[in-house]
């Protein structure tokens, strides 16, 4: 009984866990990370004395500062705080453009869906098993995604003028992008027995996409579509100021009337509203069965 | 068992099948033939080319070499063996059989099933079924299970019936118990009016009496309906009980073709050249653990995976 646990076992050497050159490697990379930095810092004048002078003034930017002009009059600026509650001037105008901000982004959502679908199905290799093809999707997306909502705001604010459809046009076709190489990752994962099984049975590409790649990633392309929600609605904000309505655009009118207790009642909006859309798409999220 | 549906030929014929997957020969020359009515089955080592050979027939890997003919009808390699694809084949006829040309829809095709089953576990098991005629039905009858045509549909149930699943149609697949998903799989088969069934370790999940029930299943269809019937078992008992011919694999050759009463010693040998070549793997590797760097060993086994 004794011999089990009194059997010699060989002493070995414990490998070492760093090697002397993983370490010369990590110094390198350290000190090069460091000169970065410390470069970018220069090139963007991001120091603490600029720190210091910013925050005098934000300080008047959110409680106001008396003005004295050469001609010895003193003029009270008002600052962000406090707000701008006024119901029929201010809130009630900016809840309508918060909606404004929530039906720019739903309809850029969902107007993107049967392109997405359709770049999504011929960049996935489980769908789509001609290479050309598949590099062509990829490519045009590619070049969509790289062309921010912004730019193509501002493109179609120029070709049709201010207001809430470009903003519209612009996320559609950025989310198309965006979308359609999400899904088409959902699609690369899915497996891949089932579209075998279809492939033996003679389906054709498209059959066993619409036969055993849909239904099977169908949840996570839901779960996908609420998520691009909640960041189109957050993008929408941003394509407003410059231009593409909603309570965006009011952001940027009152900051350029130098109306900063207005414009901060529409900023606390806008926390609001992206902290319900983001609930809201989770809550969903959770309902369709992925998280 | 097997006599009254035995015609002339043999309904699937593979001759000299030979594929590498790199420098890795996995099939070297691989012949052999299963007849209407019969179940045959394939035993053989891990890796020695069973799933690789059902899955040549199938078209999933194109074979580099060798002949694959289907009630004389030549496949073409690595194509699938669906109706539509084989519609297209030039098919010569022998002047003798008075027949001189087929519809698309009456081309026998070869089906599968897998150990893993491949359902759609979302999907209906009628769903499923009906997926099995994708092969013969345009798009604008199959962009959707709504589009599937009413005849399609009742050829569906008519096959679920023969796997005795009929009253679990509305159910969804991923519901059912890996024995009875495993009969839908085969509903699928038959779905696809396939002549030839390849199956590819279809019990090695299920437990021993829904193991009994698929095999019995296969069993008849190859009695009662004729298919030719081809089976990877790991299990030499219920290949003996079930088919009428074992083959036996090794390296990606035939090693031996007989009657369901095979010895006990040919089954063994069949196993002994994987545990010798396992047990020379080991050596090898305390051999070069001794020599060499550790990370050059994990290198040289990265770039086999790629
Ligand atoms: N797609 C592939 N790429 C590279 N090698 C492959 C591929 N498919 C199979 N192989 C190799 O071919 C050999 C035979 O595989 P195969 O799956 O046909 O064996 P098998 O007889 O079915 O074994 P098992 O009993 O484990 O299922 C294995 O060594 C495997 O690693
Ligand atoms: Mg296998």
């Amino acid at each position: 009984m004794t011999g089990l646990t009194t059997a010699p076992r060989p002493r070995l050497d414990i490998p070492p866990r760093y090697r002397p050159a993983g370490i010369a490697t990590g110094a390198v990379v350290a000190i090069a990370l460091i000169l970065v930095h410390w470069y970018a810092a220069v090139q963007t004048n991001t120091s603490p004395k600029e720190l210091l002078e910013g925050w005098r003034g934000l300080w008047n930017f959110l409680f106001g500062v008396d003005r004295t002009y050469p001609n010895g009059k003193t003029i009270h600026q008002d600052g962000a705080f406090p707000l701008d509650l006024r119901w029929s001037e201010t809130i009630r105008p900016g809840l309508e453009y918060c909606l404004l901000t929530i039906w720019i982004g739903l309809l850029g959502t969902t107007l993107s869906i049967p392109a997405a679908l359709f770049f999504a199905v011929i960049s996935s290799r489980t769908t789509n098993r001609f290479v050309p093809l598949w590099f062509l999707g990829r490519g045009v997306m590619s070049v969509l995604r790289a062309v921010p909502e912004t730019v193509y705001a501002l493109m179609f604010i120029a070709a049709v003028g201010f207001g809430a459809f470009p903003g519209v046009i612009a996320l559609a076709i950025h989310n198309v992008a965006v979308m359609g190489k999400l899904w088409s990752e959902a699609m690369d994962e899915v497996d891949q027995g089932p579209v075998e099984a279809l492939r033996v049975a003679g389906a054709s590409p498209v059959q066993s996409a619409a036969h055993a790649v849909l239904p099977a990633v169908m949840p996570s392309l839901l779960g996908l579509l609420l998520y691009r929600f909640d960041t189109n609605v957050r993008s929408s904000v941003i394509l407003g100021t410059v231009g593409a309505g909603g309570i965006g655009f009011f952001i940027k009118t009152e900051v350029d009337s130098f109306h900063f207790d207005t414009m901060m009642t529409y900023v606390c909006m806008v926390i609001v509203l992206i902290i319900v859309i983001d609930l809201f798409s989770a809550w969903l999220r959770k309902k369709v069965g992925t998280v | 068992m097997r006599a009254d549906h035995l015609s002339s030929g043999a309904m699937l014929r593979v001759d000299g099948l030979r594929k590498a997957f790199g420098e890795k020969t996995v099939l070297d020359g691989l012949s052999f033939e299963v007849a209407s009515g019969e179940v045959v089955s394939l035993l053989g080592a891990n890796g020695s080319g069973k799933s690789t050979s059902l899955r040549c027939v199938v078209g999933l890997e194109r074979p580099d070499g060798g002949t694959i003919t289907v009630d004389g009808v030549s496949a073409r390699p690595g194509e699938t063996t669906g109706a539509r694809s084989s519609g297209e084949l030039a098919r010569p006829l022998a002047p003798s059989e008075g027949v001189t040309a087929r519809s698309a829809e009456a081309v026998p095709t070869v089906a599968m099933v897998f150990q893993k089953i491949h359902l759609v576990p979302r999907r209906s098991v009628l769903d499923n079924v009906c997926a099995g005629a994708l092969g013969r039905l345009s798009l604008s009858r199959s962009w959707s299970v709504l589009a599937f045509p009413r005849e399609v549909q009742a050829e569906a149930m008519a096959c679920l019936d023969r796997v005795g699943l009929a009253d679990r149609a509305r159910e969804k697949a991923g519901r059912l118990s890996g024995g009875q998903q495993q009969r839908v799989a085969v509903a699928r088969a038959l779905c696809q009016r396939a002549q030839v069934l390849l199956a590819d370790e279809p019990v090695s999940a299920l437990d021993p009496a829904a193991s009994e029930q698929v095999m019995n299943l296969l069993r008849s269809l190859a009695d009662d309906d004729g298919l030719a019937v081809a089976a990877v078992l790991h299990q030499p008992d219920l290949a003996r009980r079930f088919s009428d011919r074992i083959l036996g694999l090794a390296g990606g050759r035939l090693v031996f073709d007989s009657s369901s009463e095979v010895t006990d010693q040919a089954v063994a040998d069949l196993y002994r050249p994987a545990l010798e070549a396992l047990e020379a793997a080991e050596a090898a590797e305390a051999a070069v653990a001794g020599s060499t760097a550790p990370k050059e060993s994990t290198d040289s086994a990265t770039k086999e995976f790629a």
